[in-house]
């Protein structure tokens, strides 16, 4: 009995290790594809359920990693961290990330990022000026967008059918409604920083310079005292929420009927019933800002030309339309007029019902130059 | 009895054959190599990066030495460092009246419920702070759960709700989430206290609020005052649920700037100040904490 019994658990042994060696020897032909992301938990979701397996379908000896680092610029900043600590490495561990438009700024200034989207099928897709120019820093070649997303003030037309259609309006109509108007100010999340940002370009009428032309002038910043003085008493007037998923909270529990959101998120829950279905979505005069999210390389990635498979892959008019326009709400980052034979008309419907191209065209604006957003945010505090 | 003693001495001795045995190994640095990876922990972990956070506090953003930091976190952060020492006193002290009030039942009452809630207690210990963020932001939001049963019962009006997502909801949350935990600590030290001091009270005509005061909580006063030291430091540094809670308001904690700071403008300078300003508010607590260790010894 008890030999049967050491039998049968060497047998156990020798095929667990078997199988062990021989999954070994199948791995190391096998690449692993490191792919960290910032970004909120649908960009998780998006690497893991969606990207990583199909990418996998495509090209079976490439299994892709993902690692997310965390929402907003924090996340995009433990990205630039670890890729500096790996700075002087031969192979770091990062094979392909994604990132905020501010990553690109310290990126370019510690010379981290490999020079590599010329080289691609899908360049000639890309005609977004964020591509080629990150905050005031040129970037061309250095990244691919792999979507673009745009702050808006969704509310709600049970309570508020007829919204205010500009800042000017907004001040107006918070003094009337108390504490109806929610965002999360500067530290709880982008929505609330664009929304900031948006106000001193409308006080200052100095869009163009700061977020296109510059340049960077100190003198500037003194010309903010009275924006940022007349915001912190707009500010008396409204509720400060927690963060971007606290603003649609509040809007979805009615607490209050307006405030800035990000078109995508906005429209996710609404397909998956977190919000009232009747709201909807505006993008006030003189505009708000939005940004892209950029693919980048590493110089010393381990896997240079999978990664570039992979970001070709994303940005392929097929990936585009179903998973990053379809499936994820976001405005595409490769022109919007190679993806139309694969939308359906009621999906383009949807995301350009209230908020239409032209309007994108005219009140889509960029966050403030590097140097501004930095002075601007100091500003605000 | 005897016997274990006599087992004890033999071992005694065979110990002393064995240390003999093997004098020619032990020099004077054996026990220095001994401690040396616990120390090296606490050394590379804990020591150097305070001692470097301390450091660069001092270093301007032009990297020479200077109060520059101090002076932009006092300008700009002063109100936070207030708020902070003001909703961690305040919440250290609810929970701990609350903890030492809930010690009491359970160490008094035999009964069937004290056994129940003896169980349930104990749940908030083992969820993390995001999760009690989360919980709370649901709870306590204007048209949140419990802002409805006010209304329904007729209390509030719900559109002029009661609002919870300032001070009032974060010493809510910190209290929920620690008085537990402090239960756990001060609870332990009851059971130790004898039933006859009680019982001898009792007898001579105490009621129980003397009980309390004059029984209980001097004879348990090391864990009670460990139980708020330990609350009091994870309290000023905690994160995740101020942030989650009144992330984008001001006044808010220290840690909420610090996240700011690094996240938004990478000016670490700054962040290492106000990790100082949580380092002087936590010290005194935590000299106390170290003291009353030592104190105690190693046979207590």
């Amino acid at each position: 009995m008890f030999k049967t019994l050491k039998r049968f658990w060497l047998t156990l042994l020798s095929i667990v290790l078997l199988v062990g060696l021989f999954s070994m020897s199948i791995g190391a032909e096998k690449v692993k594809l490191v792919y960290m992301t910032a970004g909120d938990v649908n960009m998780l979701a998006l690497g893991q359920h969606v990207l990583g397996p199909k990418f996998n379908e495509k090209f079976p000896d490439v299994s892709v990693m993902t690692v997310h680092t965390g929402p907003g610029n924090a996340g995009s900043r433990l990205i630039f961290e670890k890729m500096l600590a790996d700075k002087d490495k031969e192979e770091g561990d990062i094979d392909v990330a994604i990132v905020h438009e501010i990553f690109l700024k310290w990126a370019m200034e510690e010379d981290l990022l490999l020079n590599y989207a010329k080289e691609l099928e899908t360049w000639k897709y890309i005609t977004s000026p964020f591509a080629k120019n990150a905050l005031g820093v040129n970037v061309e070649g250095y990244c691919m967008p792999m979507f673009h997303s745009q702050t808006v003030l969704a509310y709600n037309p049970k309570y508020l059918p007829d919204p205010p259609k500009s800042y000017a309006e907004l001040v107006e109509w918070v003094k009337k409604n108390p504490g109806k108007f929610g965002y999360n100010g500067i530290k709880g999340g982008m929505s609330g920083v664009a929304f900031s940002v948006g106000w001193i370009y409308w006080k200052t009428g100095k869009y163009e310079k700061y977020a296109i032309t510059g340049p960077f002038e100190e003198t500037e910043i003194a010309t903010w005292e009275q924006p940022v003085k007349e915001l912190k008493e707009f500010d008396k007037y409204v509720t400060l929420t927690g963060g971007n998923v606290a603003t649609l909270d509040a809007l979805n529990r009615g607490e209050i009927w307006i405030g800035p959101v990000w078109v995508d998120m906005f429209l996710s829950w609404l397909a998956e019933g977190k919000l009232d279905p009747a709201s909807r979505i505006i993008l006030p005069e003189p505009g708000m800002p939005g940004q892209p999210m950029h693919f980048v390389i590493p110089k010393n990635s381990p896997h240079p030309e999978e990664a570039k498979k992979f970001v070709e892959f994303v940005t392929s008019p097929m990936t585009q339309a179903e998973d990053i326009v379809k499936r994820f709400n976001w405005y595409p980052g490769i022109d919007g007029s190679y993806i139309k034979d694969f939308v359906p008309q009621e999906t383009f419907d949807t995301i350009y019902k209230d908020v239409t191209p032209e309007m994108l065209a005219k009140y889509g604006l960029a966050f403030p130059l590097g140097d501004y957003n930095t002075a601007m945010l100091e500003a605000l505090e | 009895m005897g016997y274990s003693l006599k087992k004890e001495l033999n071992l005694k001795e065979n110990k002393k054959e064995v240390g003999e045995k093997y004098s020619h190994l032990t020099s004077p640095l054996l026990p220095y190599l001994l401690v040396l990876p616990a120390v090296m922990v606490i050394v590379l972990l804990y020591l150097y990066p305070f001692l470097a956070s301390f450091w660069k506090s001092f270093i301007g953003k032009d990297g020479i030495l200077s109060l520059s930091n101090y002076q932009k976190t006092l300008n700009l952060y002063r109100m936070d460092i207030i708020f902070t020492f003001g909703v961690t006193v305040l919440s250290t002290l609810i929970a701990t009246c609350l903890s030492i009030l809930l010690s009491v039942y359970l160490k008094l009452s035999k009964s069937w419920l004290a056994k129940q809630i003896g169980i349930l207690y104990r749940l908030p210990i083992f969820l993390p702070y995001v999760v009690v963020a989360q919980m709370m932001r649901s709870f306590l939001a204007p048209h949140g759960i419990l802002n409805l049963i006010l209304a329904k019962s007729g209390l509030i009006d719900i559109e002029n709700p009661l609002q919870f997502f300032n001070w009032v909801g974060l010493t809510f949350g910190f209290v929920w989430k620690e008085a537990p935990f402090m239960v756990l600590i001060i609870l332990a030290g009851f059971q130790m206290i004898d039933d006859s001091y009680i019982e001898a009270a009792k007898s001579v005509g105490a009621k129980l609020p003397q009980i309390i005061t004059k029984i209980l909580v001097p004879m348990n006063k090391s864990n009670i005052l460990v139980a708020a030291t330990l609350v009091f430091c994870s309290l000023v540094g905690c994160f995740s649920f101020p942030y989650m809670l009144i992330g984008g308001k001001t006044p808010g904690t220290i840690t909420i700037d610090i996240a700011h700071r690094v996240n938004y403008f990478g000016d670490y300078g700054v962040a290492n100040a106000l990790g100082v300003f949580s380092y002087l508010m936590v010290s005194l607590l935590a000299v106390y904490y170290i003291r009353s260790m030592m104190k105690k010894g190693l046979y207590e």
